[in-house]
């Protein structure tokens, strides 16, 4: 068989798409994971597709007092969401055309600038649990936000660079690059960082009916039909995006496509997607090992992400570690 | 392809053996910061097995790599003591106790670690200006012992209860170890094991001190203890 091969620009709407597509099934795959690890049956893998179809086919109805900001919140969430994956590296392990306009910085300016359009959306529309959800996804984002400052700051001095790329390109060169402990501080704290904003448990139940637990599921609950589809296809995608980051960047940057080749880029799909699964099963045991944290308890969650992320600093800083 | 984009040479890698090591003296610090946050006693004193496990896992590197068969001994003792029996006799103790959670934060937890972070970052910086080069164990292993030793006298400082004040003296010993460890490996084993014996006369002075406090006030706290009595 000749192999063929793709030009760049069609392996850049490949990865893109490849987070479109297989982001409803790597969340139902989890739920499922999860319903069997509680001892239910649970939903059918391809259930969110189904919602979604369903979704798309209802009527949007607005709240009273509801203007455009509504209506464009969601849209420019998932337009956003549609953004990031041209920056990491989803399905090659080289960089794609438009994949040096941002940094990994540049990559979180887009994902909170998403976060924050659901959250003005929930606001405008003057429920009182959508205004609490979007006040307390906002308050947390900035608690956040300094561990993941750090985390960068770590790659920026591992690499040099603060590309998503160049910092898998390092923790593929050589196991000395993987074990030194400010690789492994980073990788750790960016998993606590995942677990903070795919609303995990934690942090928040993703499950949870309760609205006085809520934090990002809270948001949405004004939203109907077709809006409601993209903020729940458009949260899919995100948790996707932050499994890529995760994984190809820091913790298992491996089997990526080399070349160019139709095959190889092909192959690293179903590679993709079983580590995306292994991660999101260590997620269903968590999720199903521990307690949600009481909410002003969650600053000692936070405060755990950021010392693993400044020891990481330090570390590097003062002893090239 | 686009080339790979870089500015400056990045700093140089350690190898996987000194990486390594360091990654264990890091979870040497972590589990000190664990142990600061953890609010019941119990995970606290098995948070020193595990800390004291690390320390000995690190003995045991340097003895291999550095070819010093005394400090097989070390790690034989340092786990059969630090790691079996001090946990050992002080989770009896507070077993016998009966008292799962002291309500002894001074501070919140989060302000609490954010304040330990300072510190450790203080001692890494201090330490860091020292010109000691180690031939056993990377060099910010020293810093990493000295970051041990500050937020130890954190813990003691912080959390006013009699368990929480044992476990920030023996992790204190932890540190010290750890720094032995790194600038002096070769240490006669006798000096070693007279810090050992030095840690069994303090579990000792401990176990009295939580038994009599317990049976004065009934708690584990150390609160009570500024009571005047008339």
């Amino acid at each position: 068989m000749a192999a063929v091969d793709l030009a760049p620009a069609e392996i850049q709407a490949l990865q893109v798409l490849t987070i479109v597509v297989f982001a409803p099934f790597v969340s139902g795959g989890i739920s499922h994971l999860e319903a069997r690890l509680q001892g239910r049956r649970g939903p059918r893998i391809l259930q969110p597709y189904y919602d979604l179809a369903k979704l798309f086919r209802k009527e949007t109805l607005l709240p009273n007092d509801a203007g455009w900001v509504f209506v464009v919140g969601p849209v420019l969430a998932f337009v956003c969401y549609l953004v990031v994956p041209m920056l990491i590296p989803v399905l090659t392990d080289y960089p794609l055309p438009l994949g040096y306009m941002g940094d990994i910085l540049g990559g979180g300016f887009i994902l909170g600038l998403a976060g924050c359009s659901v959250a003005v959306a929930a606001a405008e529309t003057g429920g009182p649990y959508a205004q609490l959800g979007s006040s307390r996804a906002m308050t947390f984002g900035a608690l956040i936000e300094p561990s993941i400052l750090f985390v960068t700051f770590t790659v920026a001095l591992i690499t040099a660079t603060d590309l998503p790329y160049a910092e898998a390109a390092v923790a593929r060169a050589s196991l000395s690059q993987v074990v030194r402990p400010a690789h492994l501080l980073a990788a750790l704290a960016f998993f606590l960082v995942v677990l903070n904003d795919t609303g995990r448990i934690p942090v928040e139940t993703h499950s949870g009916t309760l609205e006085f637990g809520m934090i990002d599921e809270a948001r949405t609950l004004e939203h109907s039909g077709p809006l409601l589809a993209l903020l729940q296809w458009g949260s899919a995608m995100k948790q996707l995006i932050l499994y890529v980051i995760l994984l190809n960047v820091f913790v298992a940057p491996w089997g990526l496509a080399g070349t160019t080749s139709l095959g190889a880029v092909l192959l690293a799909i179903p590679v993709f997607l079983a580590k995306a699964f292994a991660v999101g099963a260590v997620f269903a045991v968590i999720d199903n090992s521990f307690s949600k944290l009481r909410l002003f308890k969650i600053t000692e969650f936070m405060a755990a992400a950021f010392l693993l992320a400044i020891l990481a600093v330090l570390v590097l800083y003062l002893g090239s570690g | 392809m686009v080339p790979l984009l870089a500015a400056t040479a990045p700093p140089p890698v350690p190898s996987s053996f000194s990486g390594g090591a360091e990654a264990i003296a890091v979870l040497v610090l972590l589990s000190e910061f664990a142990m600061l946050r953890a609010p019941l006693s119990r995970s606290q004193v098995r948070l020193y097995a595990f800390q004291s496990l690390a320390v000995t896992a690190l003995a045991f590197f340097v003895a291999a790599t550095q070819h010093v068969p005394e400090l097989y001994a070390l790690a034989g003792f340092s786990f059969l003591l630090k790691v079996v029996f001090v946990p050992g006799i002080v989770l009896r103790l507070l077993k016998d106790a009966r008292v799962d959670l002291v309500a002894s934060n001074r501070l919140g937890v989060a302000t609490m670690v954010l304040l330990a972070i300072a510190l450790s970052a203080f001692a890494f910086f201090v330490v860091g200006r020292l010109p000691v080069r180690s031939h056993s164990l990377p060099t910010p292993a020293l810093g990493l012992a000295a970051a041990v030793i500050l937020v130890a006298f954190l813990l003691v400082m912080l959390r006013s209860d009699v368990v929480s004040q044992a476990v920030g003296f023996f992790s204190l010993e932890n540190g010290v170890s750890v720094a032995s460890l790194v600038v002096a490996a070769g240490l006669p084993l006798i000096v070693e094991v007279a810090f050992l014996f030095d840690l069994l006369v303090a579990v000792v002075v401990f176990g009295v001190l939580m038994r009599v406090h317990h049976g004065r006030t009934q708690s584990l706290s150390t609160d009570v203890l500024d009571r005047l009595k008339g």
